[in-house]
């Protein structure tokens, strides 16, 4: 009897015994969608300075969830017992975060850190009633990524030349598209990240809609979705996919970066895919002059037992001179830094001409997407609505009706 | 003469039809992650092959560098471990009580204990996050090792160890009190030694739902070092989530290896298990 | 007098003992089981958040919201079609490789060996490998197949019509190998005398197999048909992996639809008020597969 309940209980404690861990060195967990280990070494050098600084000892984890479900995946961290203490945080959790209490207050911290320099208009979606709850550590325009090779075969000019003759417009846009796909076969444009038909459907189509004048709602919580400039822009992507053929499909895995389509929107975080690329390849704004701003920012768990020191380290971390040094990846929204010849000269991919042209200069007076404290049920429960889009018979408008009532019932 | 052959093969093309059809739905598949676990991610889609064209034995050194799957497979390899042990011990005590000693609520206790049966556990998924929250147990592997032991899965076990002690003679009892043996020496030394058969059966169902369980690694671990196999498989994506074929594909293979091993040494063993419980659908 | 308390004495103990094995069982079973079933129910009434933390009791709310919500109805619709389709498919094919392999013909221990593969192997990666193979374009295997017989595969995961009996496709192949080897199982034990009898009368394929097989192997069809649409309700992972309940909530069953309002939207007042219609189903085809094994017992006597 005692034998097999030993085996019990030592079965049951085996379960139990955690490994115990006893330093005097501040334990730090900081949540990220990045996996890139040049990135995460360079987050890690900052965190080493920091406490170098401050004289502690930090042992710091970066801790890399996956990027498609990070809003869902960041908050059940929050929730579990081994919370991040910092974390990345996304444009669209921003507003929701911040009523729900998941986000320190960091003026104090960021006393320190010069926080004149953060551009106030950038700053907007993090700040509420006057106090800072995130940093934006990336502020980074969308930009057109072309393969100039087959812009050349397909017999057009280069999307630079249409630029500086002042015609590069969605029209000219359209049928360089679907020129390419006539004359070269290969697709035109692929959606960002090759996601714009699943969980970038926003994203992808917010250039179009905004290029037509539209938007998806205004900061005064004025939807515009199912205006008639968003309908004609919804429509002229649908068509393009649908009628030109010209974007890469639903569904398709055809990638911009091994060749298989002309051009995509992105980031300058991107440009290092192109490493290998044996084609010639160029940026150049989006089409219509349109400014776009993808932002990220990192923030501060107030629950954490070391809350304070994580505020003061989101402030470290998002300092001029860090900021400088992640520019390369992320381009910042200090002032100080965009106008620094540094800057200009941080991209392997950029020549300081196009880090002043095309990201420095859209920076400081773009917008980001729409936003709201209500976007996690928005964005779920419009997604089966944008779902409906991807069809060829689909009738855009009665769509994007719809979806505008969703987010008539939902924005506060 | 002729049309004696003729009759055979015609009689043989229905067979080899059909085996073919086995092979492609049952079989290919597996071939199909094998030989692209050792492509590069651009030769994974296009036209299908039997036999690697990169060979690209890296992917298994990758994967191991891309996330810590050792780890992964580590903590899968404990839950299921201290899961399929706790689930049966402890069912098998409550299946002997149940059917050999009697005390007062007996029927009762067992019925109410059978709703486990039928209980998925996305039931009740919310309520245990809640509850695993304010029992610190969020971010651990506790509740995937409890779990297999206490809901549906425990229930299954404890139902068959009942009806496998219900039909021993009662004389290999009765010899065991004249030789002196409390109840619990009668279930060591006399029960327990001859229900292995249900023992391993209870066993091997509680081990493949505990190797393969994905729902509650997924609302229950959060770190990557918590990270079971089955979470582990899906998150060999690059920075924005678009997914590695290739690493995915060898890790998923190395995940599924040992399974198949197992089944195809003990297959008829596996597949009885599999059979007498006939959960699935 | 001292005999009977001696009596008495020796049912308390054995009674005691009787609870003190069951104690590990029943402790986890109330912890695990019970209490989270309770609270699923309270939580239903409640407004409960997990983003932003509320908890207040909001009566029924939560159901007359299901009412209304219309990726519940199609919810529901989807996972009746899901079972619908998958249990009717699966049985079929299980019985027909069943009787295939109740005739000892050629391959029959591969058959049975290779068709139990998926069914040990795990449903993450079964729906990994499937999600590949399902891939839109050429790009998939099994489009590049068609495409060799001049087919035009369509987009099976991202179309809509498609894409749920890709779902159902996937899932009947990987569970077949349960149903088939069950069914065999019954095939081998029909009674050898009546299916000779029958044949020595001249009835032959499918006359033999309707009037005489079919209806001995009624009781089993009945049992795996039930257990088989049980199991279909419970088809989290293949959902999760393959179409995450898209395109346009197509492929949104019960299961995943709790997981999606609970995790992603992370209404859990909302998502318990799901998972209680969840239950209730599941409870009412326990029955009647309590029913029906009543009734499979009473014919064999």
């Amino acid at each position: 009897m005692k034998k097999l309940l030993a085996v019990l209980m030592s079965v049951m404690l085996m379960a139990l015994v955690v490994p115990g861990l006893c330093e005097d060195a501040v334990d730090i967990k900081i949540a990220t969608w990045t996996s890139n280990a040049d990135q995460l070494a360079l987050l890690g050098s900052f965190v080493d300075e920091f406490a170098a600084e401050k004289g502690i000892k930090i042992n710091c984890t970066f801790e890399s969830l996956s990027g498609a479900e990070y809003s869902s995946l960041l908050l059940m961290d929050l929730q579990s017992n081994a919370a991040p203490d910092a974390f990345w945080i996304m444009e669209a959790d921003i507003k929701a975060y911040i009523a729900a209490g998941l986000c320190a207050k960091l003026d104090d911290a960021l006393v320190s850190y010069d926080p004149a320099d953060l551009d106030d208009g950038a700053m907007s979606l993090w700040r509420d009633g006057g106090s800072t709850y995130a940093v934006p550590f990336s502020t980074s325009p969308f930009i057109m990524i072309y393969n100039a090779d087959l812009f050349e075969q397909a017999g057009l000019k280069d999307p630079n030349e249409y630029l500086a003759e002042g015609t590069w417009t969605w029209e000219t846009f359209r049928e360089c598209m679907k020129t390419i796909k006539e004359k070269t076969g290969v697709y035109g444009y692929m959606t960002v990240n090759n996601a714009g038909f699943a969980d970038r459907t926003v994203m992808n189509l917010t250039p179009f809609v905004r290029g037509f004048g539209g938007d998806f709602w205004t900061d005064d919580l004025e939807v515009k979705i199912d205006t008639p400039e968003s309908i004609a822009a919804v429509q002229m992507f649908h068509d393009m996919v649908y009628e030109d053929g010209s974007v890469v499909p639903p569904g398709d895995e055809s990638n911009f970066f091994t060749g298989a389509a002309a051009c995509t929107f992105n980031q300058i975080s991107q440009l290092g895919n192109l490493k290998d690329v044996t084609w010639k390849w160029g940026v150049t704004k989006l089409p219509g002059g349109v400014s776009f701003l993808g932002q990220a920012a990192m923030a501060a768990n107030p629950n954490s037992k070391n809350a304070g020191l994580a505020a003061e380290l989101v402030g470290y971390m998002t300092s001029a001179t860090c900021a400088a040094r992640v520019a390369k990846y992320w381009p910042p929204c200090r002032k100080s830094v965009l106008e620094s010849e540094e800057f200009l000269s941080s991209n392997a991919y950029l020549t300081a001409d196009q880090m002043k042209e095309i990201v420095a200069g859209s920076v400081l007076n773009s917008r980001a997407m729409s936003n709201n404290i209500n976007s996690p049920t928005i964005n779920i429960e419009t997604e089966i609505l944008f779902d409906k889009l991807w069809n060829a018979d689909a009738d855009v408008a009665s769509i994007l009706g719809q979806i505008a009532t969703v987010y008539r019932n939902n924005l506060q | 003469m002729r049309s004696n052959t003729i009759r055979r093969a015609v009689r043989w093309i229905p067979r080899i039809l059909l085996l073919t059809l086995v092979t492609l739905a049952f079989v290919y598949p597996f071939w199909w992650m094998l030989v692209n676990s050792l492509n590069t991610n651009a030769q994974v889609f296009g036209q299908p092959r039997l036999l690697p064209q990169g060979w690209q034995w890296q992917n298994y050194i990758e994967i191991f560098r891309k996330q810590p799957f050792a780890r992964h497979y580590l903590n899968t390899i404990l839950v299921a471990c201290v899961g399929t042990l706790g689930n049966v011990l402890i069912s098998a005590l409550s299946g002997y009580a149940f059917s050999r000693i009697r005390f007062p609520g007996r029927e009762l206790l067992f019925i109410l204990l059978l709703t486990a049966l039928m209980m998925p556990i996305e039931v009740i998924i919310i309520p245990l996050f809640y509850q695993m929250k304010a029992w610190n147990m969020t971010d651990s592997l506790y509740p995937l090792m409890f779990i297999p032991i206490f809901c549906s899965q425990g229930a299954l076990s404890a139902f068959m160890f009942r009806q496998f002690f219900v039909t021993i003679p009662s004389e290999l009892e009765e010899a065991g009190r004249l030789d002196g043996l409390s109840h619990f020496g009668i279930f060591r030394y006399i029960m327990l030694p001859i229900s292995m058969p249900v023992a391993s059966s209870a066993g091997i169902l509680a081990f493949l739902a505990s190797w393969n369980t994905y729902l509650e690694p997924l609302v229950f671990t959060t770190s990557i070092e918590k990270y079971t196999l089955p979470l582990s498989l899906n998150n060999f994506n690059d920075v924005y989530g678009q997914p590695e074929w290739h690493l995915q594909l060898a890790a998923t293979t190395l995940s599924v290896i040992p399974v198949m091993i197992v089944y195809l040494v003990f297959q008829e063993k596996v597949t009885d298990a599999m059979v007498s419980s006939g959960l699935k659908g | 007098m001292n005999r009977s308390n001696l009596a008495h004495r020796r049912r308390l103990a054995e009674s005691a003992t009787g609870y003190a094995f069951i104690l590990p069982q029943m402790l986890g079973f109330v912890l695990f089981v019970l209490i989270p079933l309770i609270n699923v129910f309270i939580y239903s009434f409640q407004n409960k958040n997990i983003l932003f933390g509320t908890n207040a009791f909001c009566g029924l709310d939560n159901y007359r919201k299901l009412f209304s919500d219309p990726l519940f109805h199609l919810t529901l619709k989807n996972t009746l079609i899901f079972s619908f389709f998958l249990v009717p498919l699966n049985l079929i094919l299980a019985m027909a490789m069943a009787l295939y392999l109740g005739d000892g013909q050629f391959g029959t221990r591969y058959i049975r060996t290779v068709i139990f593969l998926p069914v040990v192997t795990s449903g993450v990666a079964w729906s990994i490998v499937w999600k590949y193979l399902l891939q839109g374009g050429t790009a998939g295997p099994i489009n590049w197949f068609l495409a060799q017989l001049g087919i035009q595969g369509p987009n099976w995961l991202q179309q809509k019509g498609w894409a749920m009996g890709a779902v159902i496709v996937t899932r009947v192949l990987k569970n077949l190998g349960t149903n088939v080897l069950v069914f065999y199982g019954a095939v081998m034990n029909l009674d050898s005398g009546i299916v000779e009898a029958a044949r020595i009368d001249g009835a032959s394929g499918m006359t033999l197999f309707r009037k005489i097989k079919l209806p001995l192997l009624m009781p089993t069809v009945l049992m795996a048909s039930i257990v088989t649409m049980i199991g279909s309700m419970r088809v989290f992972d293949t959902i999760k992996l393959m179409t995450d309940g898209g395109p346009e909530g197509s492929t949104m069953v019960l299961v995943y639809y709790v997981y999606y309002q609970g995790f992603k939207a992370f209404k859990s007042g909302y998502a318990s008020a799901i998972a209680v219609i969840l239950f209730l189903i599941m409870l009412l085809m326990t029955l009647l597969q309590w029913l029906a094994r009543k009734k499979v017992s009473h014919y064999e006597e």
